[in-house]
């Protein structure tokens, strides 16, 4: 696999590195395993790959049509009664059609459904505007009981599903739609939801990423540092609810420079979750959030609308070397002490 | 760098790094301690270049030291040289008769010398057997290097500014493990500065630990180089190896400037 960018993705490749491909593999195992996992559909059962686990137990998944509002209170329903329902949609469905739904009926009761979100932030590029889910991490993060994940690649896809197994509670997967680089080559790495993981370690600025941005923001940092000679470290905040505060704080007095990339809007998403533990630690730290600005998206290639975003490599280098010129404290003073 | 460049930036250093670190001695010697307690008064050094004084003048009050640039128009003991080169020569350890006045000042006077004298530590070659003295030799030498980097950049020397200039804010630490002996050096796009202690506000981009005095010893009076220390055990170096070498090649350039 050679990760060259743009549209030059084989088929075989997308096979390897989409993420919604591989969720649908991994829930089909754990069906096999687990009697009590039921699939729940609002007809995208193709698109979100749920189909997969369908197939094998065609029993235990079932499509509710386009009625996604319906199929979060079905959910909640197949949970009070002692299943595990995986229920999954466009994110974009998630957590703006159903929300109410999935709120109240599901998050209220802190009931035990699991949401796969496939086609999130810009991923569905070419689908458009309507279909770019830009809000649906700062919408999410706000409902009590949920816990939010967004997995890098497919290898952090299959081990978000297995481990929200594990959990508790009403927990959400946002994945992409396909083309996800892949960045990692093994699943021994020791994934934890709500434990970031250091790709690179680094003392000039930090770089928080999650989802599809962690593959650009590890290949920015060795540009940087084999360019500039700049040392990033990069961070990869898979679990944005609960955050890894420690991570922020050790980055925040290691660094004192951080950065956050997100394929969301800037408001309320990873960058809003980092800044709020950077100002409730009351320590100085030069800080950028880079996403999504307050607009609506345009239609374009997903490649593209990243480029456009300045969450790809390139404008990640750009941010990077623009923080860097940043002072992070109030005043200095540059004379010898003795 | 033309000679007179070169006594310019020597002078700047003695003034800036050298003489800074007499306050180690009445903070952390038993002799100067006592020697100093209570004693009031201000020396000043200075030297002719082109027309033009420049110097600098102590003033101790009671253990509390302090250094300046400014002149003073009256100190009570001056140093006084006909040059840059004769007053860099004096602090080198060469034999060069200043011109002293305070002769009625002397109680300060005497114990000036001894400090002077007891400014030999920082010389490669001098080896202090007891404890005391190899603590204030390591303490003193690491804070006037530190303090040199930083006035090595700060006057321009070219490859230094080229080196920092090309650099994001980065701090690079000194420390002797289990001892009261920590320093800094940060640079940051061309500018620079040193400082004492921990720098807490942000991780090392290098830490050069040594694991006690006695391996540093070896380090500072370059018995060994950089890499026979580390290989030794001597010197940790934590961070990047490149840029550790770099600030070597410029420690080991002040070495030669002072020597």
């Amino acid at each position: 696999m050679s990760p060259v960018g743009g549209l030059t993705w084989t088929v075989y490749d997308a096979d390897k590195m989409t993420q919604a491909e591989t969720y649908g593999l991994v829930l089909s195992e754990l069906g096999k395993m687990n009697p009590k996992i039921v699939g729940l559909s609002a007809d995208l059962a193709k698109s979100t790959k749920i189909g997969k686990f369908g197939e094998k137990f065609p029993e235990r998944f079932f499509n509710l049509g386009i009625a996604e509002q319906n199929m979060f209170g079905v959910a909640a329903g197949l949970a009070k009664v002692g299943l595990l329902p995986f229920v999954s949609t466009f994110s974009v469905f998630a957590s703006m059609r159903a929300v109410e739904f999935l709120r109240t009926d599901v998050c209220y009761q802190n009931l035990n459904v699991k949401i796969i979100a496939t086609h999130g932030g810009t991923s569905f590029g070419s689908a458009g505007t309507t279909h770019h889910s830009i809000e649906d991490l700062s919408i999410i993060r706000a409902i009590p009981n949920i816990q939010l994940i967004v997995p890098a690649d497919a290898v952090e896809t299959a081990l978000a599903v297995q481990a929200c197994v594990e959990v508790e509670g009403p927990v959400y997967i946002r994945i992409g739609r396909s083309f996800e680089p892949r960045v990692y080559q093994t699943d021994q790495y020791g994934f934890q939801i709500g434990k970031a993981v250091e790709m690179k370690s680094g003392t000039d600025v930090t770089v928080i990423a999650c989802g599809a941005v962690v593959y650009h923001a590890v290949e920015a940092a060795n540009i940087l540092e084999r360019e500039d000679g700049i040392s990033v470290r990069v961070i990869n905040m898979h679990t944005i609810k609960p955050i890894d505060r420690e991570a922020i704080l050790k980055a925040l007095m290691e660094t004192r420079r951080i950065v956050t990339f997100e394929d969301h809007n800037v408001i309320g998403g990873l960058g809003s979750a980092v800044s709020e533990v950077i100002a409730e630690s009351g320590k100085a730290c030069a800080f950028t959030k880079v996403g999504i600005p307050d607009q609506f998206t345009p239609h374009g290639y997903p490649e593209d609308l990243m480029h456009y975003y300045k969450i790809d490599t390139d404008g990640i280098v750009e941010k990077v070397r623009e923080l860097l010129g940043k002072e992070f404290e109030k005043e200095e003073d540059w004379e010898d002490e003795y | 760098m033309v000679e007179n460049e070169k006594d310019i930036l020597i002078s700047k250093i003695i003034l800036k790094a050298v003489l800074p670190v007499i306050k180690v001695l009445l903070e952390d010697h038993p002799t100067f301690q006592k020697r100093f307690k209570d004693i009031q008064g201000t020396v000043q050094f200075t030297a002719q270049n082109d027309g033009q004084v420049i110097g600098a003048h102590i003033k101790f009050d009671n253990l509390n030291f302090e250094i300046s640039s400014e002149l003073l128009e009256k100190p009570d003991i001056s140093f006084h040289f006909s040059s840059l080169k004769k007053m860099n020569d004096f602090f080198t350890g060469k034999l060069v008769l200043p011109k002293i006045k305070g002769f009625k000042n002397f109680s300060l006077l005497w114990r000036m010398f001894s400090v002077l004298l007891k400014l030999k530590l920082l010389m490669p070659d001098a080896k202090p057997k007891n404890p005391i003295d190899k603590k204030i030799k390591v303490k003193m030498t690491l804070y006037m290097v530190s303090t040199a980097l930083s006035q090595l950049n700060k006057s321009g020397d070219v490859d230094m500014v080229k080196w920092t200039s090309k650099q994001p804010e980065r701090i690079y630490q000194w420390s002797v493990d289990n001892e009261d002996i920590a320093c800094w050096l940060k640079i940051k796009a061309g500018q620079s500065k040193s400082g004492r202690g921990f720098y807490t506000l942000r991780k090392p981009f290098v830490h050069m630990r040594f694991p006690n005095i006695d391996s540093a010893i070896p380090v500072l009076t370059n018995s060994v180089d950089t890499v026979q220390a580390m290989a030794q055990g001597l010197l940790i170096t934590e961070g990047s190896p490149e840029y550790a070498a770099k600030l070597g090649d410029f420690m080991l350039k002040i070495a030669e400037l002072l020597t």
